[in-house]
């Protein structure tokens, strides 16, 4: 197979900080090329480089042998090089065939729009790749699984030969990040070469061709699947084995903490999406919820978190009434939430991280002072955040944003940790960061749940959920479902929950 | 760190220096086509801002304004509320302070002290209007504090008829309320100039909101508000009330300025006086970034280009607009970002081709 793409000895800089280091990386046409590594590895900072984001400080990249010299992601992209980031980039209000079209018209007579030219060569793509994206729809009206297929076709459209994915499968759900695997398999071969970032090394072993491993900028190992393993993988990236297993204390059950009764709430659009929901969290409990998603997960935690207003129904907590509570009174009498994204909720991309790291602290707990902020404090607090949590950061006057994506998380999680709540509501807390890192929060819920907190954990990742809780609630179509305690049911018996199976059997 | 933040002072300061010189060399381009010579304005103007004691006295003057204005609009911009009706507040402000300043009996220093909270809080009333439309009907602040501009102009006008009585020249020119008691004035603090103690209140101001954004938890959370309203509201921050508090704040310190400009300047209330004082605010909170030290030294820059220009035109042939246009470009000129800029024409240049590795990248 040919070779498309080169680099030899690329290195970049942030300021005293080595982001990548000598990096040697062949990426063969018509492949899935896998890069794996810890959080702050430097596997953003590549792929920005290869798709013209960065600059490289020193080095070289060679397309289909001939050298280049990225200046902006626009020469990437004329040059067949298109990524897809993290952060979806669509305008919510226009159409999808706009957002498709954005930045890369085509125009007919006089300069016009030539709308209809567009809208056949975009149908042509979704032919040939197998994309079923109803053209005509607003952006905003769509699920993650297809804003990610837009963006997609959007650098399909503009011509890319080799695609970048950074962390394409956290967002979605099993069944998204199959139909992804699907589309990835279809597009290369097609001709098509794919790189892919991802902290899930099953995936890797199920989709990628050829895996390169980065650890502290530099690539330690290169392989395939058929050499390797996710044991082996994993003691690659983080120099040890891991075990990911949570490891359960034992705990001694409080009293309530947490006590929903018949809560009934409706979604922006007024469509009912929690039905007469009960839930208990006791004190020193970590209770998990799994189900598919849009199942009412995210109204449950809205609603929980005085973030939307129930319709009926009761929350106490501790035996006061929260129900209509401010998200600042729920801040006050204890409760934390990590939430589900980190970017919009989590974090103030613009500040510094030591500001990042008292939000809510400032109101709940901190400082002396009732008006003033006490800095040594502020930074005493911070500090122990990025310690605890090993947070990659060389300063906290840095802005937030120039943490790697799972550092930003570490922070938030440690942020909510560290605040001496009552009860911890968390979404997704491990989402986007690396398997060792998941492993240490596994044992800080755990350590957490053990000192007598009341833990709600929300998770599309079946495994965790699975893995971490006590006991586990499945929710379908806005009704929970006892899951059992820990290790009682199985994964096949839960997933047959998330998907209604009670409601077959029962009428059976 | 520390190191980094002393370049990035050298870049900033830097980008004024560049910019006062550019527009430096645009404005005699300028004057001259209006036939005049450029070193006679330019001397002119700095003629007007401290040639004089009266000169001192004028640049004191308008510095003090521009510094409310500006930190009206600091606070609203900063928190992300685009409260463009600075110049409605100050209206209403100034008229309201008249008023007190005309009818009401009390002794010392109670009179001027009861016109500035008169003043500031019907700055702060007017501002509610704005507020609650946002609340209640979800109308964008931006227009309807735009719009509300005019109400401000319009209605005080009216009611300068009606203390005037019926007999009013309708010539708005000419109109005006009768002159406040004396009473009331802030004291003058050079003689025979408009330069009052009102100067020492914009000060204490500017300390007082670097304190609040430097310290305190109320000046954190305005900024979270600003930046990342959701992950506020997450927070705790409770982003409705934030967002009518600053909407206040900023209305009752433009209506402090109204009241300062009356006592301090004009002494009684004429329709339409302020002149775009509220637009310049916007214009200092820019050029200063937002940052409330920033709007102290920007305004000292305006308010002395304001008072040199109004001396250039007393002693040359040169439009005072000249000025106006001057201070616009300036602000152009800051609001340009030049590392952007400076990244793309390198990114133009031909990039020379590094023989081997180990050479280090020099810049950045
Ligand atoms: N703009 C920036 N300024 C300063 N440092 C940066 C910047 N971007 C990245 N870094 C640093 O470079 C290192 C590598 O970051 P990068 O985002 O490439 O990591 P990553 O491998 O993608 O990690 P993750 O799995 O957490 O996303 C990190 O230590 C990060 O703090
Ligand atoms: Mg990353």
């Amino acid at each position: 197979m040919d070779t498309i793409l080169e680099l030899r000895g690329v290195t970049k800089r942030f300021g005293s900080l080595v982001a990548n280091r000598e990096i040697d990386l062949t990426v063969k046409k018509g492949t899935i090329h896998a890069v794996v590594g810890e959080n702050g590895a430097g596997k953003s900072t590549l792929m920005n480089i290869i798709s013209g984001v960065h600059r490289l400080d020193d080095g070289e990249i060679f397309l289909e042998g001939k050298p280049v010299n990225f200046r902006s992601p626009t020469e990437a992209s004329k040059a067949g090089i298109g990524m897809v980031h993290q952060e979806f980039m669509l305008f919510p209000e226009l159409t999808i065939l706009d957002n498709i079209m954005m930045g890369y018209e085509r125009t007919g007579k006089l300069g016009l729009l030539d709308r209809r030219q567009v809208r056949a060569e975009v149908e042509e793509l979704l032919r040939t790749y197998n994309f079923n994206i109803p053209l005509d729809e607003l952006a905003r009206e769509q699920p993650v699984a297809m804003l990610q297929q837009i963006e997609i076709v959007k650098i399909l459209y503009r011509g890319a030969n080799i695609l970048i994915f950074d962390e394409p499968t956290s967002v979605l759900t099993p069944a998204g990040v199959e139909g992804l695997f699907r589309a990835m398999r279809f597009l290369v071969s097609k001709g098509k070469t794919i790189l892919f970032i991802t902290h899930k090394l099953k995936e890797v072993l199920q989709v990628a061709d050829e895996i390169t491993v980065l650890k502290e900028g530099a690539v330690v190992g290169h392989t395939t699947p058929a050499e390797t393993s996710e044991e082996q993988m994993a003691s690659m990236m983080v120099g040890r084995n891991v075990m990911l297993k949570a490891n359960k204390l034992k705990k001694d059950r409080g009293r309530p903490i947490l006590q929903v009764t018949d809560l009934q709430a409706r979604n922006d659009n007024g469509i009912v999406k929690l039905k007469h929901v009960n839930l208990t969290v006791h004190a020193g409990e970590i209770v998990g919820i799994a189900g598919v998603a849009g199942s009412g997960q995210v109204e449950l935690v809205q609603c929980l978190y005085g973030l939307r207003a129930p319709e009926s129904g009761a929350i106490l907590l501790d035996g006061d009434d929260i129900t209509r509570a401010s998200c600042r009174e729920h801040r006050c009498k204890g409760i934390g939430l990590v939430p589900q994204d980190r970017m919009a909720d989590g974090c103030n991309r613009a500040a510094p991280i030591w500001e990042n790291c008292i939000m809510g602290y400032h109101i709940a707990h901190g400082f002396r002072s009732k008006w003033l902020i006490d800095r040594g404090e502020a930074e005493t607090f911070a500090q122990r955040v990025v310690d605890e949590f090993s947070v990659k950061a060389s300063s906290l006057n840095e802005p937030i944003s120039s943490l790697s994506g799972g550092n930003v998380q570490k922070a938030i999680v440690g942020r909510e940790f560290l605040q001496e709540n009552k009860l911890l509501i968390m979404e997704d807390p491990t989402r986007g960061i690396d398997i060792g890192a998941i492993e240490f929060i596994w044992k800080k819920i755990e350590e957490l749940a053990a000192s007598g907190v009341a833990v709600l954990l929300v998770s599309q990742e079946l495994n965790e959920v699975m893995e971490v809780s006590d006991r586990i609630e499945v929710i379908y179509d806005g009704q929970l479902y006892d899951g059992g305690l820990h290790g009682e049911l199985t994964e096949a018996q839960i997933g047959l929950l998330m998907t209604g199976g009670v409601e077959d059997a029962a009428e059976k | 760190m520390r190191l980094k933040n002393k370049s990035e002072l050298l870049l900033e300061t830097l980008k004024y220096v560049l910019a006062f010189t550019a527009v430096a060399v645009i404005g005699a381009a300028l004057i001259s086509f209006q036939g005049a010579a450029p070193g006679e304005a330019y001397a002119a103007i700095l003629q007007g801002i401290c040639g004089s004691a009266s000169a001192i006295g004028n640049t004191i003057r308008w510095i003090t304004p521009c510094i409310f204005t500006g930190i009206a609009a600091t606070v609203a911009f900063r928190s992300g509320v685009m409260n463009l009706g600075i110049e409605g507040q100050l209206y209403v402000g100034a008229f309201a302070a008249t008023l007190v300043g005309l009818y009401a009996e009390l002794p010392g220093w109670l009179l001027p002290l009861a016109c500035l909270l008169a003043g500031s809080l019907s700055g702060l009333l007017f501002a509610l209007i704005p507020a609650v439309i946002k609340l209640v009907f979800r109308i964008d602040e931006m227009i309807t504090t735009l719009m509300l501009n005019y109400v401000a102009l319009w209605v005080t006008e009216y009611f300068t008829k009606i203390v005037k009585g019926a007999s009013a020249n309708n010539n708005s020119k000419a109109m005006a309320t009768p002159v406040i008691q004396e009473s009331a004035e802030l004291t003058t603090l050079v003689p025979r100039t408009n330069a009052s103690t009102g100067i020492f209140i914009a000060l204490l101001l500017v300390a007082v909101v670097f304190v609040i954004y430097r310290f305190t938890k109320v000046g954190y959370e305005m900024k979270q508000v600003g930046e990342n309203l959701r992950f506020a509201r997450v927070g705790g921050v409770r982003t409705t009330r934030m967002f009518i508090s600053i909407f206040l704040l900023s209305g009752f310190i433009a209506g402090l300025c109204g009241a300062v400009e009356i006592l301090g300047v004009y002494g009684k209330f004429t329709p339409s006086f302020a002149n775009n004082i509220g637009w310049d605010g916007i214009m200092i909170s820019m050029i200063a970034k937002n940052s409330p030290v920033g709007v102290a030294l920007a305004s000292m820059l305006w308010g002395a280009l304001k008072a040199g220009a109004l001396q250039m035109e007393r002693v040359t042939s040169t439009n005072r607009l000249t000025v106006e246009l001057i201070q616009a470009m300036f602000v152009l000129f800051v609001t340009i970002d030049y590392r952007r800029l400076w990244g793309k024409w390198k990114d133009r240049q031909p990039r020379k081709r590094t023989a081997g590795k180990g050479k280090e990248g020099g810049i950045c």
